[in-house]
Order: structure tokens, then sequence, then C-alpha cells
């Protein structure tokens, strides 16, 4: 919030119109800027902001949980709390990946709630300056552009930073769960 | 007389002013008691705010004496006191010559207030933790002093009663005014004089009195509620009617409660001794003797939840090692170490189970209470028995049955019970008889509640079902199948609605909170002799008795008390009738089959009825047969939410962290019943799901 304050300050005065624009997109940018954890799905290279992340594990054995959406991998057991698993790959509209050593859970904690991401590899933890985030682009990129923060390029490297509070945002399972119980209500009368 | 009020408006308890006072007073008939005593309040309300212009004053007072007259029954003509009192008002409002209401409160605020202590106090000063534990330590000697004003308005000799209810009124005087609660020191106060009247044996206790202890009581209640949300932030209100309890407590008349309760009832016979609390097995002791006994440790909940589901994780982890203990071969000494271990786990979790474990003697207390003001309401005379009220059961279900008892115990008296003269008329005695009792009976605590009144009505039951299209014929049913439609949301047999039961709304929430908790509710009635509730409810929300069963490659938790029982069929046990759903006999009834697999889309599941297991869950007429590969074991699980990210799963109630450190699901019967019910079920609403995802 300092930043944004700071930023905001410089963009008063005389300035033209124009420069206030500019002035508000770097706010956002550098909004977005800072650590971030990296992890690849497929072919792309993702980051993940790392205030929500809270450790890495390894593969779990997972309990599917049934009449939920298949995103929903199902829930493991992490250190006697029980917690949900959500597989990116199915989240972000990719096909299933294919089991392997390298697959692995990512917990973030998102608004209170404690979850797991599964992804295909973990990379790295590195640090996004304001100046190497854009705007995501309105297409062309595999995965819908309401779920990202941006895209950080990164000598030559592309990285989709995941606006992960919107991918897991309850909304969606809460529809879903609408569609459920309105079929179970339509049976029941 | 200190008069403390409040001088900010406050929430619910908004002053009149005195034009409002006016426009109800043209509305008001003169034989009103209830609506002229509304008025006669406001203007007391007002009376201190006008202090500055003692000419309006006076009238306002002289106008509110005037009310107190007829409510009293000193006036002759009551129309004609009513219009003097318009005319008193009217030259009060000239007096304050056209000063706007609201200027009134305003300027009255700013003269120097010298007695005015505000409602307000200062949280940051006092100690929060103090509060709290004011608040908590209140709440309880509350609810000690009304049970023990029930038994002493059946028994007004009865000494004990009677200190135990003089103590909490002290107690509570000398501790908030420790507080500063002035308010609170000051109605404590009264009712602690009143009480030492009785006590002193200068007044017999009985009628309007006790409608005055029990309404001091129930005033205190409210400043602690008041307290609580202040707690919580919100806005301090000196709850309605406080002055004038004040002054009814300092010159309390004999006959004006009786009076009230009448006027307010109807018939009631024996005034102020409507109901009566007859606590079986001899003379029921106060709380606050017993104390001086056991000492006592106050324990935030959270952490005692916490502990307990620690506790439930250490039994499993413990569990996991004794086994890797028994498979892979490790010394003797380690064994006899793990298992000596496993003692002491086992004997942990009793212990910290039992930790959360209540009587259920405060909740039936607060049911006499409510049996007694509906009795006295509806012009009933009930006696009010309660049996084994010492039945423990985990604290957190407490708050879970206590609604389903108020339905219960409402609907008993107010429907159940008859009037005094259709009841003699039906040679039965003229009191009714509502009795609340717990016992344990197979693992599970039940609770009973019985009345013998005039029983469920099968014939109105199914006219209404029929009307509101729950039912097209009762043929076949058999009296359980009837009962079970007043389970039906929004259903209701009374014929009228009343402001205390017969909205309709009850039965439903009834049995939804009990499930809500794995318990069962069953009926037993019979026509003219009465009806019978029973709760059964597990004996603790911490452990959950299971059977771990196997489904294709999948394991799932059915709670034991859920389950029936369990048979392989033979061939001809499954009739096959084309499009309908799956039956199977089970010696002369039919119950609908549930195939786990294709509920939950599970794959690898065996498929053919007679080479697998069928699980019959569910009890009486809602019983369904569960298909599942096989039987593992039985096991007690902590029983954990799915979360609210994943929200409700229909067909599962939670999960918990098996043996092996895997995570299992637990079904939940109830919900798989009606599933089971609804036709079609057998294609899985799941595949039908995945195909909208």
């Amino acid at each position: 919030m300092p930043r944004r304050s700071r930023a905001a300050a410089s963009g008063t005065g005389d300035e033209l119109m124009s420069e206030t624009a500019t002035s508000q997109e770097t706010v956002a940018k550098e909004a977005i800027a800072g650590k971030f954890l990296t992890f690849s799905l497929g072919d792309e290279e993702y980051g993940v902001g790392i205030l929500n992340v809270q450790e890495i594990i390894g593969r779990l054995p997972i309990t599917r949980v049934p009449r939920v959406p298949e995103f929903i991998r199902g829930v493991i057991n992490l250190r006697g709390r029980v917690i949900p698993i959500v597989d990116l790959r199915l989240k972000l509209g990719m096909p299933p990946g294919e089991e392997s050593r390298e697959q692995c859970m990512i917990v973030v904690e998102v608004t209170g709630v404690q979850m797991g991401l599964m992804v295909d590899r973990v990379s790295e933890v590195v640090d996004i300056p304001a100046a190497e985030i854009e705007d995501a682009p309105s297409f062309g990129s595999g995965v819908t552009t309401e779920y990202l923060l941006g895209i950080a390029k990164t000598a030559g490297k592309v990285r989709l930073l995941l606006d992960i509070e919107r991918v897991l945002e309850k909304s969606e399972v809460t529809a879903l769960q609408a569609v459920q119980a309105a079929s179970s209500a339509e049976a029941e009368s | 007389m200190p008069r403390r009020k409040k001088q900010k408006p406050a929430v619910g308890d908004e002053p009149l002013s005195l034009n409002e006072i006016a426009a109800l007073l043209l509305q008001v008939d003169a034989t009103d008691m209830a609506e002229l005593d509304v008025i006669r309040r406001a203007l007391h309300r007002l009376d201190s705010r006008l202090e500055p212009w003692p000419l309006a004053r006076a009238f306002v007072l002289d106008a509110a004496w005037r009310l107190d007259e007829i409510r009293r029954g000193r006036v002759a003509k009551p129309d004609a006191v009513v219009s003097e009192v318009g005319s008193l008002i009217e030259r009060a409002m000239l007096a304050l010559d056209g000063q706007d209401p609201s200027e009134v409160a305003s300027s009255r605020e700013a003269t120097p207030a010298s007695d005015d202590a505000p409602a307000a106090i200062d949280i940051a000063a006092a100690d929060r933790d103090l509060l709290e534990c004011f608040i908590d330590e209140s709440r309880d000697s509350l609810d000690a002093a009304e049970s023990a004003l029930l038994l002493l308005e059946s028994d007004p000799d009865d000494v004990e009663s009677c200190n135990t209810v003089f103590r909490v009124f002290h107690t509570l005087k000398g501790t908030s005014a420790f507080l500063g609660l002035e308010e609170v020191t000051e109605l404590a106060h009264r009712a602690e004089s009143l009480l030492s009247r009785v006590r002193e044996g200068e007044v017999r206790f009985g009628g309007a009195y006790v409608e005055l202890a029990l309404r001091a009581v129930d005033m205190l209640g409210a400043f602690i509620t008041g307290l609580q949300e202040q707690l919580a932030g919100g806005v301090p209100a000196t709850p309605a009617g406080y002055a004038e309890l004040l002054r009814s407590l300092d010159a309390p008349d004999p006959t004006a409660g009786a009076a009230a309760s009448a006027a307010a009832g109807g018939a009631v016979d024996g005034a102020g001794s409507g109901a009566r609390a007859a606590a079986a097995g001899g003379s029921e002791p106060a709380r606050g003797t017993d104390r001086g006994a056991e000492s006592w440790v106050r324990v935030r909940t959270d952490r005692l939840d916490r502990l307990v589901d620690m506790v439930g994780e250490l039994v499993v982890s413990q569990s996991m090692v004794a086994r890797e203990c028994a498979v892979g071969g490790v010394g003797e000494d380690l064994t006899r170490a793990v298992a000596h271990a496993g003692k002491i786990v086992r004997e942990l979790q009793d212990l910290t189970i039992a930790m959360r474990m209540v009587p259920l003697k405060a909740t039936f207390q607060k049911m006499a209470r409510l049996a007694r003001d509906v009795a006295q309401r509806r012009g009933k005379l009930i006696d009010y028995v309660m049996e084994a009220e010492d039945t423990e059961i985990d604290r957190n279900m407490v708050d879970f049955i206590s609604d389903p008892l108020v339905h219960m115990v409402r609907n008993a008296v107010d429907h159940g019970i008859e009037p005094p003269d259709v009841r003699e008329a039906n040679g039965k005695p003229r009191r009714g008889t509502v009795r609340l009792a717990a016992y344990h009976h197979r693992g599970n605590v039940v609770i009973e509640l019985q009345d013998d009144g005039r029983g469920l009505d099968r014939d109105r039951i199914v006219e209404k079902a029929l009307a509101r299209g729950l039912l097209e014929s009762d043929r076949g049913l058999s009296d359980a199948d009837v009962f079970e439609l007043i389970f039906a949301p929004g259903f209701s047999t009374a014929e009228e609605l009343t402001n205390i039961s017969g909205r309709g709304v009850g039965m439903d929430v009834v049995r939804r909170n009990v499930e809500a908790i794995g318990g069962r509710v069953e009926i037993a009635s019979e026509r003219g002799k009465g009806t019978t509730f029973s709760l059964r409810l597990p004996l603790t929300l911490a452990i959950t008795d299971g059977m771990l069963i196997r489904v294709g490659g999948e394991r799932y938790i059915i709670p034991t008390v859920g389950i029936q029982m369990s048979f392989r069929p033979t061939r001809d046990a499954l009739p096959t009738v084309a499009g309908r759903d799956e039956l199977v006999k089970l010696r002369d009834a039919l119950l609908p089959v549930v195939r786990l697999h294709r509920l939950f889309d599970i794959e690898g599941a065996e498929t053919d009825p007679t080479q697998a297991l069928l699980v019959v869950i569910g009890s009486g007429e809602r019983r369904c047969a569960l298909l599942v590969d096989e039987l593992i074991a039985q096991t007690q699980v902590v029983a954990k939410p799915l979360g609210a990210w994943i929200g409700h799963v229909p067909g599962i109630s939670g999960a918990a962290i098996l043996g092996d450190g895997h995570v299992g699901l637990i079904l939940d019967p109830a919900q798989i019943i009606s599933i089971s019910r609804q036709p079609g079920h057998g294609n899985g609403v799941g595949s039908a799901l995945r195909s909208v995802a």
C-alpha cells in the first residue's frame, strides 16, 4: 500500500492526463511485483505469489471426493488436517498430466482456506520487478486471462503470473453446487 | 430515588415523542390494558428528559399516574380518564411551546447531567476478561435462580430455593457494583430486597411475587446479553421497562401480576401456579450449594475443542505406530512400550471427552420455564417432570438440541395438552403432564419428551397433507408413515396461529438439527393418550463409531448408529421389475437398493449383489440397502468437516483420518436414504453433474 500512495502522489499535479494513466499502470504493476514461486504445467511456466504459499509437499495419497467438479482431485491428510487438492491443469482447462516423480503439491492459503495445488514440477522462487511485468494478452495464451495478474518476461523466459485468489474463488464451486442442488431438488419433487 | 436513564436514544428502545404518544392515545381502546401500559411506560421514559421544563413534566407525570390508576382498576370510567390523559398531554405539548421533540432530547443532554449514569461502560478501561467472566458466571447463576424460583413457586416454604435466589441477586449486586454496571447493581439490589422480605417471612411468596422475581431475572439476563453485545462492538441499551420494574420491585402489588397474566393469557386456574416444576427423584439441590465440594476451572471452549481434536489425532497416530510394531519384527521392549503408550492415550481420550460433557439439567430447566410460561399464556394446567437430568451429553450438542426441544416443548404444551375443561370432559385429570427424560440406550443418549395430551391426529395430518399435495392417498400408510409427514417443511395442523406455536416452522427444523449431529427423531403417539418424541443422539461428537467399508478401490465410513444389519442377498431376494428402481426383499419388507459405486462413480466395484454385501441403513420405514464390496472393520474416527470450500457433498457428512493416515469419507445415512427415495437415483447425479461441469 505505501507503494501505491507514493506512486499516486507522483501522479498528481499539473501532469497530463496520459501521464496519469501511465502512472496508474505503474501502480498496478508495482502492486503485482514481488517474489513468486514458479512451477510448470505442460510446457508453460507459471508463478504464484509467495505470500500465499505455505509449503511444498510431495505426492500424498489423495482420497477422491465424489460428486464434485473434476478439478477437485480430492482431499489429503496434511498432519491431521483434511485439505482439498486442486489439479491446476484441469482447473486451467489443460488436459490431465501424466503421473511423474516430479509432480508435487503446493500448499497455499487463500482467504483463510488451506488447500493444495497439484502441479507438474516446482522450479524456483524469483523476484519479479514491476519493469518486467506486462499485461496479460487478451488472446493467445492457453489460460483464460481473467486468472492472470500479468506476464513476466525475464531473460527471454515468459512466466504467467496467476491470480490465485481468482483461480480458487469459491463462487465457481458454489455455482456447481447450485446445479447439483437443483438437480437433486428436481428429483425430490 | 436516583433515576438512571440513558439519554442517548438506543436501538430498539427509542423513546416516543409527545406527538407520537398523543397519536397512540387517539387510537387506543380504553379497556385495552396492554396498550395503555405501553403509553404509560412511554410517558415515564419521557419523564426524565423533561426536567428542564417542570411544567410540561408535571403534566406528563400526571398523565402517567392516571393511566396507572386505570391499570390498577381504581377507575370507574376508563374512557373519561383516557380523554383527560389526552388533554394533559396536549397541555404538556403547549408548555413545551412548540419545541421540537428532538430538541428536547438534545438540550437535555446539554444540561449538566449529575445523576445520569450512562449505560455504556468504558470497555477499554474495564478489564475485558473480567467482564467475560462476569457474563459467563451471571448466565449460570441466573439459570440457577430461575429454576429455584420455579421450585419456590410450587413450594413457597422451600427455604433452600429462596436462599439460592437471594444469593444470586446478592452476588450479582456485588460483582456488578465492582465492575461499575450501575443499572445492574440497582436492579439486583431491589430484587435482593424483595427476596430478603420473603426470607424474613414478611411476605408470602407466590403469584405476583414470582412473576416479579422472574421478570427481574429476565431483565438481568437482558442486561448480560446487552453487555455481551457491547463487548462485540454493539450499542448499549437499557432493556425496555427497566424503570417500571424498579418501581414494582420497590412496591410490589401482590395482585398486579396475577391480573396482568390473566389479562394476557386468558383463564388460568389458580393464578400464578399454572405450571409446577416437579423434579423427580427428590428435591433438587440448587447449583449454588453443591459448588462448595468441587472446585472449577473455566476453560475456553475453542481450546477444549482443539484439545479433543488433537487427542483424537494422537489416538490415530498411536495406533499407526502400534501396527508398524506388529508388522515389522521390532524388539519386545518397544512393543511393550508402544502398548503401554496406547493405554495412556486411550485414557487421555476418555478424559478429554469427559471434559466436554455437560449434564442435560441446564437445558431441561430452561424448558421448565418455557413450559410454565406457555401453559400460563394458553390457560393450560401442567406438571412438568424431569427425569435423569444428570445424564451428560457433549457440550457441542447442546446448541443443536436446544432449538428442537424449544419447538417440541411448546408444541406439547400448546397443542398436545388439552385445556383443563376438555381434559375433565374426557375423563383425564385437569392437570396435564409433560415429561422430559434422558437415558442411555445402546451407545446412544435418548431424550424423550412425553405428554399425556390429545395425541397426533392421523386424519388431520392426512387431510393437511392431501391439501398441500404432499400425499395422494393414505392407503397402505402406517401410522409411522403418516407421522413422518409432520417433518415436512411448513407443515402444521394447528387450527389457529398463535404467537407461541403453530406457524408451521418447527418439526422440519427439529429433524434437520438432530440429523446434523448424527441423531434421529422418533414419534410414538396414540390418539387421546398422548405423544412421545424420542431424540436418539450419539454420545459425543468428538468420536464417530463407524464401520469401514470398501467399494472398488475406495473406502468409506458408515456411522454405526445408522447401520441396522448387513447381508448377502440370494438371487430370489432381488425381484426385477423393468423400469423400476432396484429393490431387495428382506423378510417381509422391500427396501430400495442404493449402489454406492453408481452413486459415487466408483470404478472396479462388484456389481453383482449376490457376490457383494448389502448394508441396511436407517430405521423404521426410512431404510435402504447400500451395495458395498466388503466390510473391513469397526473403527472409531474423529469426524472433520470437508470444509466450506468444497462445500456440501450429497451423501457425505465429513471426513476422517484413517488408521493408515489416509483420509476416509464418512457417509451420511439420512441423506442417502433421501436420495434412495428419489425415482431414478440409480443413474447417479454425479455423472450428470460432470457433463454440466
